[in-house]
């Protein structure tokens, strides 16, 4: 017994002191060898994952003296992880940051300010609007990545056996619902994701809020309009949702020809064309509402994090330099569809001529611009909830607008 | 099943340890039912009386049993038959479509899931040998002496064990933040040890109180100091009440999921926990590769299980405390 | 205990009573009679300490490890979290470590206006309620249905170890693991559950995503996962019953529900009572549940008190540490009036054996 325990005691000291030993190589940071390791924290989705991996690993050859850590962590959690990981000094080098959530985690000092640093390169080349999103406080925390933004996705050949136009406004999908026979209808509304009502809003010539003149715009007649759009699609019959598990049962359900119909992003391109084959798929602009079309405008950017050693922060910097490169952007697009942030892969033989990018580089320029603003991500909580309980039957339109307005304004302070 | 009958803890309630027959399954026929025809017991002592059923109340029993087994079986059964099938096949229907291990050799090889695996284990094994080794003077203490402070000492080892995580995550996260302790087994360790340490040592006195004070009282005789009766005496009578104890403790940390979710970011840092959730959420929903992992984490938990349940009756009949 | 997975952290807490020598009564006392009870009248503070110390050293050195680890892991982090419940506090004000950068703190005291806003908004009651109806119901169902499984495998049975063993098998693999098996049975579209219902000519249900099937699927899961602990007690409860008393009883003519009324429930009592009031604390804690089968939803109709507390620090942006805090502690206290009660209760009805 006494043997026993001194073991035990034994094992728990040493198994304690390999912990203390094994946490501290977690983060990245400099390895052995004097090899500085730049961890990336990526959100890309599994068929774009492949490619950015190889992308990012391939930095060592530019850099030999950098090793690059590709980490793959879901949209999900994202950005959750990266605000529990940040003010620990665990944070990734390297974060793939939404467009909305740059000035999120700028305002809370977790990315590193990147004017006049080696990340930005030949600055005049990014797209005006891709840029925006990367300025807090006149200084910019990223560089652009991808820019995107939403438009119908339809099956051809079902629009054909239903004989039936692409549809332009949410009038024409409701009016061809009876067309679509053997579906359970025409188009997949996402309903649990807030990023996807925005065509609602804006086309009715809405907003979530006005940001210059600090008001919250969600509860005009433009805002329950939208949500009666939304209400209308659904009570018809012509369009499906769920509440949960949105993006699953969208793609589910187009991807078998359940729906002829849904609203994504160049995203899903690829998942979707080996879903229905490319030839089959169709990419047109969101339908208009009873006002005009608008979609939101999208994105990703690189954010570097602020709490980095001088080695780090310059390989880091490089790094970031190097995937936004017209080189590496030229290849993601070619590769996944994704749209470049530089104007100069535009004009690439290979980019011109991709059938996605034709599309939708002209939506991206008529896309509308998002408030930047730290709470912008915030807006998004209270949105999904207020129309989850609209789905359900819970609250009707009007309450919809003011219980979402409401909370805004709590939370913004704002009228 | 004469299993508690065997397991070596049982002085636990406190008559039985002078009369281990109290912890046999005793046969009643507390329920209504006439008079069954005789089975053969397995195992167990001749019974006094056989509890008497007719068939159809026999037939009730075992169709509330299969039910209930059913029941019971149903959702690990399907997870381990999905894990089997093919991604597009996830959701189908029948049992076997095209049996595959591509899941498990995705888990393992394309994704953390191994790493989270030695994170889990290398945390949850140290949070239990060291909840253990620190409380069990404390159980002993607590059951052979009185002392100033001890009430207010048993007062707050309960309170505490009834503190909700809500309670201590935000501290908790704000000190280990300070202390760069997150995002790093030592501050998930040193989390776990709110909630095993408290329960360890009530749990140990419970086992302490099962050891007759006889014991001591010879070890008094002999001229031991309380510290050597503790150690060589009663130390190793309770050997089976720390291994119940750490078996609770282990099993508690194996499945905890908010500190693990809310400390542990990294990927490389999660614990199965946080892992098995990257797996199914908003935006990836890779149930294939989550029922591969899910039957890779619940094996070997089972068999631990397996092997311990048997004391857990003991564990559970632990102490007639009365502080 | 926080969070308990499952079950196992036993009846240990309460200690099933049973009936027996009362322990205190063999406690050595290890102070002469009266002293270290601080009574008045008695020597200085001083000489009492010094005497405490001469007396009780080897009770406290053996104590001590505890007392130092739950001081400084659990008594710290408690005063600091009431401490920020009086704070302004969020991600944005509280001291941060990024990586090379350190921000100091600048969150202000606020006094109880964290707890005026907690208990003046519609949103902590509306929790708190169907918290309550939660831990309800699922200890009430659990406990029913244990305690029947339990009478039933009490019996000879043939296959009664299958039985069991089937029978306790959810308690053996880890509770996140199963939720998420239920996730997908529960699935709307595509799940087992509804593909039956339909086969059965039944129309599927919005397992998760309608706000009252949510709470019937949440609850039925958490009962799922508790039954084989309160089947597993129960078992021992009703094996301690000497079988003398049954057998009297039948021979005085006693029925079989004159046997469980009689003999059976009293028996059970003491564990019951042990059991229940810890699966209450459990399952008003139970945050894995809520968390990862509905995430809260939908609509946070699920939620209860720990989850919502968790995603205000956690997932609700900005973060709000202070309100978090507030709701831990208002958690606490309700948890500690509540067993306090229970006790009072108990001891009411001439529960001689105390739960504690």
């Amino acid at each position: 017994m006494r043997r026993s325990i001194g073991t035990t005691a034994a094992i728990a000291a040493l198994a304690l002191a390999a912990t203390a030993c094994g946490s501290d190589d977690s983060g990245g940071g400099s390895g052995e060898g004097g090899k500085i390791t730049v961890t990336f924290w990526d959100t890309s989705n599994e068929t774009e994952a492949k490619v950015f991996k190889a992308v990012a690993e391939e930095f060592s050859t530019v850099r030999s003296d950098v090793e690059v850590d590709y980490v793959n962590i879901g949209w999900d959690g994202a950005q959750d992880r990266f605000k529990n990981a940040a003010p620990t000094g665990d944070a990734p080098q390297v974060m793939r940051t939404e467009v909305a959530w740059v000035s999120d985690f700028a305002s809370l000092d977790y990315l590193a300010p990147l004017d006049g640093t080696p990340a930005v390169e030949n600055q005049d080349d990014y797209l005006e609007q891709a840029w925006a999103s990367t300025q807090y406080d006149g200084t910019t925390y990223a560089v652009p990545q991808v820019i995107d933004t939403l438009a119908l996705f339809y099956n051809k050949a079902l629009l054909d056996e239903a004989d039936v136009e692409v549809p332009e406004s949410l009038e024409d999908i409701k009016a061809s619902a009876d067309a679509f026979e053997g579906l359970e209808a025409p188009f997949y509304l996402r309903g649990d994701d807030p990023y996807w009502f925005f065509p609602y809003i804006y086309g009715e010539g809405g907003d979530l809020v006005d940001a210059d003149a600090e008001t919250v715009t969600i509860d005009d007649e433009s805002g329950v309009a939208a949500f009666e759009a939304v209400r209308d699609l659904l009570d018809s019959g012509a369009a499906i949702t769920d509440t949960t598990d949105g993006w699953e049962s969208m793609m589910g359900a187009f991807g078998n020809g359940d729906v002829a119909m849904m609203i994504n992003g160049p995203w899903a391109i690829n998942d979707a064309a080996e879903a229905i084959g490319a030839e089959n798929l169709g990419v047109a602009p969101v339908p208009a509402g009873s006002v005009t079309q608008g979609s939101p405008q999208g994105g990703w950017n690189y954010g570097v994090y602020a709490g980095l050693p001088e080695d780090e922060m310059e390989a880091a910097q490089e790094f970031v330099a190097y995937m936004s490169s017209a080189d590496v952007q030229q290849r993601i697009t070619e590769e996944l569809s994704l749209l470049p942030t530089r104007a100069s892969v535009y004009e690439v033989e290979s980019v011109a001529t991709n059938e996605m990018v034709e599309f939708f580089a002209p939506a991206v320029e008529v896309a509308k611009e998002r408030a930047w603003i730290p709470e912008g991500n915030s807006l998004f909580d209270p949105l999904k909830e207020e129309v989850e309980g609209m789905l359900l039957g819970q609250s009707t339109p009007e309450e919809t607008a003011s219980k979402t307005a409401d909370r805004y304004r709590d939370l913004l302070g704002w009228q | 099943m004469a299993t508690q009958s065997t397991q070596p803890a049982q002085p636990l309630r406190s008559g039985a340890a002078t009369e281990p027959a109290a912890t046999e399954p005793a046969v009643t026929g507390t329920a209504p039912g006439g008079p069954p025809p005789g089975r053969a017991g397995r195992g167990e002592r001749p019974p006094r009386r056989r509890g008497e059923r007719g068939p159809l109340a026999s037939f009730g029993l075992h169709a509330g049993l299969l039910v209930g087994a059913f029941i019971a079986l149903f959702p690990p059964f399907w997870l381990l038959v999905t894990s089997f099938k093919p991604r597009s096949e996830s959701f189908s229907l029948s049992l076997v479509s095209e049996f595959s291990l591509d899941n498990y050799d995705h888990v393992i090889n394309n994704t953390a899931f191994l790493t989270w695996f030695g994170n889990s284990v290398l945390i949850v094994v140290v949070t239990t040998f060291l909840a253990v080794f620190i409380s069990s003077t404390t159980g002993y203490a607590l059951s052979r002496f009185r002392f100033p402070g001890m009430r207010s000492l048993m007062w707050t080892l309960l309170i505490t064990q009834m503190f909700p995580m809500a309670v201590l995550i935000v501290p908790l996260y704000n000190l280990m933040s300070r202390y760069g302790l997150l995002n790093q087994p030592v501050g998930l360790i040193v989390t776990y040890l709110t909630i095993a340490v408290p329960f360890c040592a009530w749990m140990m006195k419970g086992f302490f109180d099962t050891i007759p004070v006889a014991i001591d009282e010879s070890g008094r005789v002999d001229g031991l100091t309380p510290f050597g009766t503790y150690w060589r005496l009663v130390l190793p009578l309770a050997k089976p009440g720390l291994a119940v104890t750490a078996f609770y403790s282990f099993v508690t940390a194996w499945a905890e999921v908010a500190y693990a979710t809310a400390f542990m970011t990294g990927e490389q840092n999660l614990t199965l926990a946080g892992g098995l959730q990257t797996f199914v959420n908003q935006h990836t929903q890779d149930w294939h590769t989550m029922t591969a992992a899910a039957v890779l984490i619940a094996v070997p938990a089972a068999l631990v299980f397996g092997y311990a349940q048997r004391h857990l009756q003991a564990g559970l009949t632990a102490g007639a405390t009365k502080s | 205990m926080a969070d308990a997975s499952g079950p196992p952290a036993a009846v240990a807490g309460g200690g099933v009573t049973a009936p027996g020598p009362d322990r205190a009564t063999d406690r050595k006392d290890t102070a002469p009679r009266g002293a270290g009870n601080g009574t008045p009248g008695g020597p200085g503070v001083g000489t009492r300490l010094r005497r405490g110390l001469s007396t009780h050293w080897y009770a406290w050195v053996m104590i001590a490890p505890v007392v130092t680890v739950i001081g400084v892991i659990v008594g710290w982090p408690l005063v600091r979290g009431l401490y920020l419940t009086f704070t302004d506090a969020n991600e944005g004000n509280v001291e941060r470590r990024i990586g090379v950068n350190t921000i100091d703190a600048t969150y202000d005291f606020v006094g109880l206006q964290n707890y005026v806003d907690v208990l003046a908004g519609g949103q902590f009651w509306s929790k708190l309620t169907w918290t309550v109806i939660w831990t309800v119901s699922c200890v009430a169902i659990t406990f029913l249905v244990g305690l029947t499984l339990a009478n039933m495998l009490n019996r000879k049975v043939r296959g009664r170890a299958l039985y069991r063993m089937a029978l306790i098998l959810p308690w053996a693999i880890p509770a996140f693991v199963s939720i998420f098996a239920w996730r997908m049975l529960f699935n709307e579209r595509s799940g087992i559950l509804n593909a039956a219902l339909e086969g059965g000519g039944l129309s599927a249900m919005s397992w998760l995503t309608d706000p009252f099937w949510a709470k019937v699927s949440v609850i039925a899961v958490n009962v799922w996962l508790g039954v084989p602990f309160m089947l597993i007690a129960m078992l021992g409860a009703l094996q301690s019953i000497p079988s003398e008393q049954y057998e009297a009883a039948e021979m005085d003519g006693a029925g079989p529900w004159q046997r469980f009324v009689n003999i059976t429930l009293p028996g059970v009592r003491s564990v019951s009572a042990t059991v229940v009031l810890l699966s209450c604390i459990w399952t008003f804690n139970m945050f894995p549940v809520i968390f990862l089968l509905t995430g809260g939803g939908p609509v946070g109709s699920t939620d209860i008190l720990v989850t919502e507390a968790y995603k205000l620090a956690f997932q609700r942006s900005p973060r709000d540490f202070a309100g978090s805090a507030t709701w831990g502690v208002l958690i606490l206290l309700l948890l500690v009036l509540f067993a306090l009660a229970y006790r009072r209760a108990l001891r009411k009805q001439g529960d001689k054996e105390g739960v504690w």
